[in-house]
């Protein structure tokens, strides 16, 4: 590859005088042109940058980042040299981010597909209404995470905070560090050699290695799937039958 | 033989009875569908004063008289062409059937107007229906995705719903098909309780922040709708204007569901007709009035409630369960099944149980198939284009070519909470309630 090809193929975009909208119709811009690898300077903390890109492209933001970064992508790569703020790689489709620092609250907020890599600690609702994509963060994650989470993994090297996987319809979560409290109709499950495989799919690209740590898994209970009926006198509970219950409510 | 004279508990009454004995059977609140059954004050406590000497009428049916609606002047480069002043409501594809959907879409686009998706994603078949199709972000997410969203001409973040604000929506299993798991990400036949709050911002500040990714995500194209069931209603249309809103739709407490507790349709929220009031005021203190446009929804069912509203101030009306009662819910066909469910023609309400007799809010294919949608696409253009006809009849009575002229001073209240509550004069007096 010769100097032009290379320069051709990558950009350095420097963010100091650009808005938000300016930085975002370059990148845009830049993908389309054929572009492969971005270098963003300056971000500053700035909101919903790199939202909505669906054109492959890799960018990486040389400092912190606000809200939403790589918010609705579908197959596109980021890395951030710093801290993001509040729903980073909401809604993600497809593709990965990565942040190398701590993401603030709501990771991977009802993220579809793709990864997304935390190298740092994660705030409260990590992983919240999860849909496909998997999350992992080499720190700690902070309460509420996982909340009604439907799909996907949650790969958590450290601590979860106070009800994790609180109303948590499906999907599959891994804590190697202290559980400070189980949300509601999240239990723990049993590690498979399935699993174990996985987690060392997953963490190798990190220079990790799943053998260090002692993971334990949390999967849905399916107590909520269906609205129950107490049977107070013997202390059981029953499923209702789905297919007559609730006709006959007003 | 000593006459027997059956008495009444005013406090627990027939229906109270079987409430209680039902949630003694059951173990849980009582779930069902449409809005407040509760009488409340609304749009039919008003008249209004057409024209005679101090105005001038216009001829009934021949002068013309201009029903465009546009929504979305205030910040994006694409707003909204609506031929008439109403839209069709955010109903979800899983309240109800593919059939219903894409006759709600096809009906829309042959008067001029939008739908809008629901909690659940957008059906390609409504898409493809709808030439001009809101897509809403609920706080589900269910089947939302940015391909979809590019694909969408106009965006609705919904805040809250007036049949349940406060409460997510609910989706019993029944209904949780395959095609409905898949589009929601959800296990097939679970009964789906959606989440009150957004999964990625919580406050006025936050949402904010999540107008803008919204509008980068569309290149600041489309507008954006908050919606919001009507609670607190001054406080929540000024902190959406402040967040960023181009238009507000406002629910109130008659406002539809196909599901949720009774004790929400019943006891939360305040009704269409103060909260119309309310948002018109919020948007006049914020200076914003007429720049956000507003649409108001929640048991609008007649011309004269579109006139009404239009009068009130609202840019348009939103329909849900008035458009389908016009493709056929409640009517008095396939009796044997609404006895199954123990009930009636015209007192049906029973959207939740995924057994609807008339193949609207089902996902039973046989059911569905009782829904022919061309038959239900012309039942509600046709009943979309009879309150277009009403509104422009009283329009024209009362002397004006632009059903968007209609003013507070034309109408005049019946009663005293409708005084009240609109701050309109009592019919025959300058009196106005609470003034």
């Amino acid at each position: 590859m010769n100097n032009e090809q290379t320069l051709t193929r990558s950009a350095i975009l420097d963010c100091a005088s650009l808005s938000t909208r300016e930085i975002n119709q370059q990148l845009r811009a830049l993908a389309a042109a054929g572009v492969e690898r971005v270098q963003v300077l300056n971000p500053a903390g700035r909101h919903n940058l790199a939202v909505g890109l669906s054109t492959p492209i890799e960018i990486h933001f040389c400092g912190p980042v606000g809200y939403y970064c790589g918010g609705l992508g579908d197959g596109v790569q980021i890395e951030v040299a710093g801290g993001c703020g509040w729903s980073v790689g909401e809604n993600l489709m497809a593709g990965q981010l990565v942040i190398r620092g701590n993401a603030s609250a709501n990771a991977a907020a009802s993220a579809h597909g793709g990864k997304i890599y935390v190298l740092g600690d994660a705030g409260p609702r990590a992983g919240i209404s999860l849909k496909g994509a998997t999350l992992i963060v080499t720190g700690n994650v902070g309460y509420g995470s996982a909340f009604m989470m439907q799909q996907g993994r949650l790969i958590i090297c450290g601590n979860a905070g106070a009800g994790l996987a609180d109303s948590i319809y499906d999907g599959e979560i891994f804590v190697a560090g202290r559980v400070h409290s189980l949300g509601a109709d999240a239990q723990f499950g049993l590690i498979t050699d399935e699993d174990r495989l996985l987690l060392n799919q997953e963490l190798l690209p990190l220079g990790l290695e799943a053998r260090d740590y002692d993971f334990k898994k949390i999967v849905c209970a399916q107590e909520f799937h269906h609205f129950k009926t107490r049977n107070f006198p013997n202390g059981k509970t029953r499923t209702n039958n789905q297919r007559h219950l609730h006709t006959r409510d007003h | 033989m000593e006459k027997r004279v059956l008495t009444t508990s005013d406090t627990f009454t027939p229906e109270i009875i079987d409430a209680i004995q039902e949630r003694a059977e059951l173990g849980r609140y009582l779930i069902r569908g449409y809005g407040a059954f509760r009488s409340v004050p609304r749009f039919d406590d008003l008249v209004f004063l057409t024209a005679s000497l101090t105005r001038v009428p216009l001829e009934g049916d021949r002068e013309p008289c201009a029903t465009k609606t546009i929504l979305g002047k205030r910040s994006c480069k694409r707003p909204i062409e609506l031929d008439i002043p109403i839209t069709i409501a955010g109903m979800s594809f899983g309240a109800l059937s593919r059939n219903a959907k894409i006759a709600l879409g096809r009906a829309a686009t042959l008067l001029g107007t939008s739908t809008t998706t629901g909690d659940g994603g957008m059906l390609p078949e409504e898409r493809e229906a709808s030439s001009k199709l809101v897509y809403q972000c609920l706080p589900s997410r269910y089947g939302f995705n940015p391909t979809d969203l590019r694909k969408a001409d106009a965006i609705e973040i919904v805040v809250g719903q007036g049949a349940k604000p406060g409460g997510g929506g609910l989706l019993l299993g029944q209904k949780v098909s395959p095609a409905v798991a898949g589009m929601r990400t959800l296990p097939e036949g679970v009964d789906q309780r959606s989440p009150s709050r957004h999964p990625d911002w919580i406050g006025p500040d936050d949402l904010k922040i999540k107008i803008e990714e919204l509008r980068e995500a569309t290149d600041w194209q489309i507008p954006i709708y908050v919606k919001l069931g009507a609670t607190r209603v001054k406080d929540d249309v000024k902190l959406a204007v402040k967040a960023g809103a181009d238009v507000i739709v406002l629910d109130g407490m008659e406002g539809g569901t196909a599901a949720t507790q009774s004790i929400f349709q019943e006891h939360v929220g305040i009704p269409t007709l103060p909260a119309l009031v309310q948002a018109v005021e919020a948007l006049q203190e914020a200076g914003v009035y007429g720049q956000v446009q507003l649409v108001i929804s929640g048991g609008i069912r007649s011309g004269p409630d579109v006139a009404k509203a239009l009068a009130l101030g609202a840019d348009a009306v939103s329909l849900g369960t008035a458009s389908l009662i016009a493709m056929g819910c409640n009517k008095p066909i396939y009796l044997e099944d609404y006895h199954k469910l123990g009930t009636e023609p015209h007192h049906c309400h029973h959207c939740h149980t995924g057994l609807c007799p008339v193949g609207i809010a089902t996902q039973d294919d046989e059911l569905m198939a009782r829904l022919p949608v061309e038959q239900a696409t012309i039942h509600v253009a046709n009943y979309l284009q009879a309150l277009v006809m009403e509104v422009q009849s009283l329009t024209r009575a009362c002397g004006k070519s632009n059903v968007h002229n209609l003013e507070r001073e034309d109408l005049v209240a019946l009663s005293l909470e409708a005084s009240a509550m609109a701050k309109l004069p009592l019919a025959g007096t300058d009196f106005i309630a609470g003034q």
